[in-house]
């Protein structure tokens, strides 16, 4: 039967990456077939991601369940393919493959060792799995054993460098990420205890009725939960670690978690804030306000940090701590266009941020120069590969007709909408200052000259990868509809909107 | 139609080929360069007189889930006119004065590049596409502005860039807050926001103000302009006295006239004050230019006083004023750039670029300083030239809209332009003609003489015989009232 094999697809996308990611190791005389092994799960995961987008549209929006093993809830696992959850998936498809095509014969160099490298092909495919995971968990306490799978190996990732200054900054991150599961742990035994339920839906149907009986405890949960992610995500002012790890991790590494995992974990918190919680108790416990005032916070203080950074990728690192800023100012705005447009923001800053680091990868590779004063001439040098960090910029900066603007636009509207005018020009002043700090790049690269080296665009599976971002960024800047459209209606479910 | 998508596409086209072009090939590159322009101008004023002759062209394109509108109305016409003009006139002085400098490739590159984005400004049909092209105009001359590469010119570019982002931003503001009042941003015959009330309005005008505002170069957001100066002079000439400010200038005149409407416009309180910020900024404005030595500085502050003469004929909302402001938009950019130009002659031939120092200069240049001569009696407002008329019906809207004081603005500033260049124009011709070098011969210094020359002959032509362009400044009159 043709509809077989698309009733698993929700689940069959999450443990795809992670049994694959399991055998890697043991794969690892035979590099090229990891390489391709990885290449291939992340073309089957945009193929399914693909797929559930088109059975969403069928159906206009309504969510596809799954029940584990058969048994419905709330005795048995409920995972739900919803607008929120496909646009996930397919923001993680479309720059998961990328980012392996960027890894294909160059990751030795980085890591260092046949082994090693295995490896961290393997702690990759468990973090995408475990990041397919947040997209249609519904279970609370899934969304904890998915956040410590993807903060442990995303402390992998960092710590595979060969620097020693990056195991210094997975350590650092590793405590910082635990404390952040600690919390969360913690919150979800808070809801736990006040409902009875781990299933999302029934723990909100619960909590809606009984919170008043104990609201200090559920105040508790909602500020474990908020500050719990708030450290994962890099939420400003718990961001500290973000820097060091997202800078010292090998190149795909920090594209995948500056791209990817940082927006896993706001996901999670999105559902947990609006599919438990709720708007009302949200409104009740003011945490909208908390999230404008962090988001407006971040976007501040990240933009002129990453003002004062020479280093390229740490001035990528801080600028990812701004524009998570962004997504998190949507998410208080509690009205469909703010939401709409911050989930929108977050697909943009994923493609985004990921070409930027990989491009600065390669740059950094090829010329072996680390700060933005130092590239003078790349530019003609590397002209595919300036390109599609020049594609990027533009985006980051919100320019027309490149993906950031759309969500700048929609966060606007909600901005507006929600009568909050400080958020609508903060959102604008990032936008000056993302120009401020990498538009000087562009400059030294284009218009100053190193002359006499010889540096050249890497191989051709990276300027593929170069491509393929570039050409989507673009694509969505100008046919935004289809994203826009699950966003929108990802953001009327999550208000309960008809 | 077709004439509409070829002059916008000419620059883009030609800027390719260009960047296509090996660095070394000057001739080749000569060639393609003139017949972008060429085909620009032909094009462009082929789309004018069709507006004018009462045509309605209009393109949309939805992208990025927003109506994105091409259609020039007589306004627009006008600019598209004063632009493909001046950027032939500008590209053949480049000839001339950029022979033999480096970085040619990108600098042809942009220079055409520019072309079209400001020709999108001028057709723009909504304030989506209008955005656009304005953030694209700021990013498409900002190599323009860096071309010496030196690290005074690496920040007035840096500068450059933030002041236009910091006001596309206001601006962007402004257009999400009229798109979620009204659901659309389209240029038609009924302004955006007529039958809008409320107190927010005034705000709204206010950011719609600061964002165009900062390409205008209304005090205190002109700070960018003087130092925008370390661009080579056609640069200057072209986009800083004309193409890049005028697209502020227009801006706001589309917010006055097809925003908001002279209807809804005279209902805000915040209107009412608008004259007076453009009177500031003329008078100090020029006051400032005066105080200056270094001649292109002198005539960038100049820039920002003259450039507020148009936005007050507009802020009247008189059709006397609006007039105007019209015939100042022609008659300035035309003498301006002369002047200009006349400044680059001399920088170039003697080296000569503070003005104390410019006595005497007359004798080994003058046709340049005649030409000088000309311009400087049309910034007074004399006359035989153009901008008599200007500010005869500038001051007439003033007091049309029952302001007198604000002709005395105009007579003041007069006066003050006065003091600003006829000194020099005296100086440049004291002491003797004997033994003085002949600076005016080569192939380079005529490439540069002939447009000067020439603006200076149209501008007095105009002066002449103002009903050359009367009938374009009604049309445009007669849109809006």
């Amino acid at each position: 039967m043709m509809t077989s094999w698309t009733t698993h697809l929700p689940v069959f996308v999450v443990i795809l990456p992670l049994f694959v990611g399991f055998i890697l190791p043991t794969l690892a005389r035979r590099l090229r077939l990891v390489e391709n092994l990885v290449i291939a799960v992340e073309v089957i995961s945009f193929v399914m991601a693909a797929a559930l987008a088109v059975l969403l549209f069928k159906q206009n929006g309504s969510p596809i369940p799954y029940a584990m093993g058969g048994w419905p809830a709330p005795w048995g696992i409920r995972i739900i393919a919803d607008n929120l959850g496909v646009l996930f998936l397919l923001v993680i498809a479309i720059v998961g493959l990328p980012i392996a095509l960027y890894t294909k014969g160059n990751l030795r160099e980085e890591v260092g060792g046949r082994s090693r490298t295995a490896r961290f092909y393997a702690l990759y495919l468990l973090l995408m799995g475990a990041l397919a995971g947040m997209a249609v968990t519904n279970d609370l306490f899934n969304v904890f054993v998915l956040v410590e799978v993807a903060t442990l190996s995303a402390c992998g990732l960092v710590s595979a460098h060969r620097n020693p200054r990056a195991a210094e900054a997975a350590f650092n991150y590793l405590i910082l990420a635990t404390l952040g599961s600690g919390l969360v742990m913690g919150s979800i035994g808070f809801l736990y205890i006040t409902t009875g339920h781990l299933n999302m839906e029934f723990a909100a149907r619960e909590l809606a009725q009984v919170w008043q009986h104990s609201p200090h405890v559920v105040w508790m949960a909602a500020s474990f939960m908020l500050t719990g992610f708030g450290v994962k995500a890099a939420m400003f002012p718990l961001h500290v670690w973000l820097p060091d790890a997202h800078s010292m991790a090998p190149t795909p590494g920090s594209a995948v978690l500056s791209g990817l995992a940082v927006k896993g974990y706001l996901i999670c918190l999105l559902k947990i804030l609006y599919n438990v919680f709720g708007q009302t108790l949200m409104r009740h416990f003011t945490m909208h306000h908390v999230l404008t005032a962090a988001g407006i916070a971040a976007i501040l203080a990240g933009s002129i940090l990453a003002l004062r950074q020479d280093e390229l990728k740490r001035r990528l690192a801080y600028s990812t701590v701004a524009q998570v800023g962004y997504i998190i100012l949507g998410f208080g705005f509690v009205n469909q266009r703010g939401l709409a447009g911050s989930l929108f923001y977050l697909a943009s800053h994923a493609l985004i941020k990921s070409t930027l680091f990989l491009t600065a990868g390669a740059i950094i590779s090829a010329t072996g120069k680390t700060k933005v004063s130092e590239l003078a001439g790349v530019g003609r040098k590397m002209p595919l590969t300036m390109g599609a960090f020049t594609v990027a910029s533009l985006g980051l900066v919100g320019i027309p007709l490149f993906s950031g603007f759309v969500g700048k636009w929609h966060l606007l509207l909600g901005s507006f909408e929600s009568g909050n005018f400080a958020a609508a020009a903060v959102i604008l002043a990032g936008s000056v200052f993302c120009a401020a700090y990498l538009f000087p790049i562009l400059r030294n690269a284009y218009f100053q000259e190193t002359p006499g080296e010889n540096w050249q665009d890497p191989g051709m599976a990276q300027r593929a990868a170069f491509v393929l971002l570039s050409a989507a960024i673009i694509f969505f800047g100008i046919l935004p509809t289809p994203l826009l459209t699950l966003a929108q209606r990802a953001a009327a479910d999550l208000l309960f909107l008809q | 139609m077709i004439n509409l998508i070829l002059a916008l596409l000419s620059g883009v086209v030609g800027a390719l080929l260009t960047a296509l072009i090996p660095a070394k090939n000057d001739r080749l590159r000569t060639t393609v360069v003139f017949a972008a322009l060429a085909s620009a101008l032909i094009f462009s004023w082929r789309t004018a007189l069709l507006v004018f002759a009462g045509a309605e062209l209009e393109l949309t394109f939805g992208l990025a889930g927003l109506t994105w509108r091409l259609a020039p109305d007589p306004l627009g016409a006008m600019f598209v006119l004063i632009a493909s003009t001046l950027w032939l006139v500008a590209g053949l002085y480049s000839a001339g004065y950029m022979a033999g400098k480096r970085n040619l490739k990108s600098y042809y590159s942009f220079f055409l590049l520019a072309n079209s984005i400001t020709l999108g400004v001028a057709c723009a049909g909504n304030l989506v596409a209008l955005y656009l092209f304005y953030e694209l105009l700021t990013l498409s001359t900002y190599p323009l502005v860096i071309h010496e590469r030196s690290a005074e010119a690496v920040k007035a570019g840096a500068k450059y860039i933030i002041y236009s982002l910091s006001g596309a931003g206001a601006l962007l503001a402004a257009i999400v807050i009229t798109h979620a009042l009204t659901g659309h941003s389209d240029f038609t015959s009924v302004p955006v926001l007529a039958g809008q009330t409320g107190k927010g309005l005034n705000w709204l005008l206010a950011l719609f103000i600061a964002g165009f505002g900062v390409k205008a170069a209304i005090m205190p957001l002109h700070r960018w302009l003087p130092e925008a100066m370390v661009a080579p002079t056609p640069i200057s000439a072209l986009l800083h006295a004309v193409a890049v400010v005028y697209s502020g200038v227009y801006g706001i005149i589309r917010v006055v006239y097809t925003v908001f409407g002279p209807e809804l416009m005279s209902s805000l309180t915040f209107a009412k004050a608008l004259p007076w910020i453009a009177s500031f900024t003329i008078l100090v404005g020029v006051m400032i230019a005066t105080r200056q030595d270094v001649l292109k500085k002198r005539l960038a502050y100049h820039t920002i006083s003259q450039l507020s003469y148009i936005l007050l004929g507009a802020f009247t909302l008189q059709p006397l004023g609006l007039s105007g402001a019209m015939l100042h938009m022609i008659s300035y950019s035309l003498l301006k750039v002369t002047l200009f130009f006349c400044a680059g002659i001399i920088a170039e031939q003697t080296g000569e670029t503070v003005v104390s120092r410019m006595g005497g200069v007359g004798w080994s240049l003058p046709k340049t300083m005649a030409a000088f001569g000309v311009a400087s009696l049309g910034m007074v407002g004399m006359l035989p030239l153009n901008t008599f008329w200007s500010k005869y019906y500038l001051m007439r809207g003033g007091v049309a809209s029952g302001s007198w004081p604000l002709a005395l603005v105009l007579i003041t500033s007069g006066i003050i332009n006065a003091v600003c260049f006829i000194p020099t124009v005296v100086a440049a011709f004291k002491g003797e003609s004997q033994g003085r070098v002949h600076l005016e011969s080569g192939s380079s210094v005529s490439l540069m003489l002939v447009p000067t020359v020439l603006l200076a002959g149209i501008s007095l032509l105009i002066g002449l015989w103002p009903g050359l362009v009367w009938d374009g400044v009604q049309a445009v009159v007669n849109s809006f009232f």
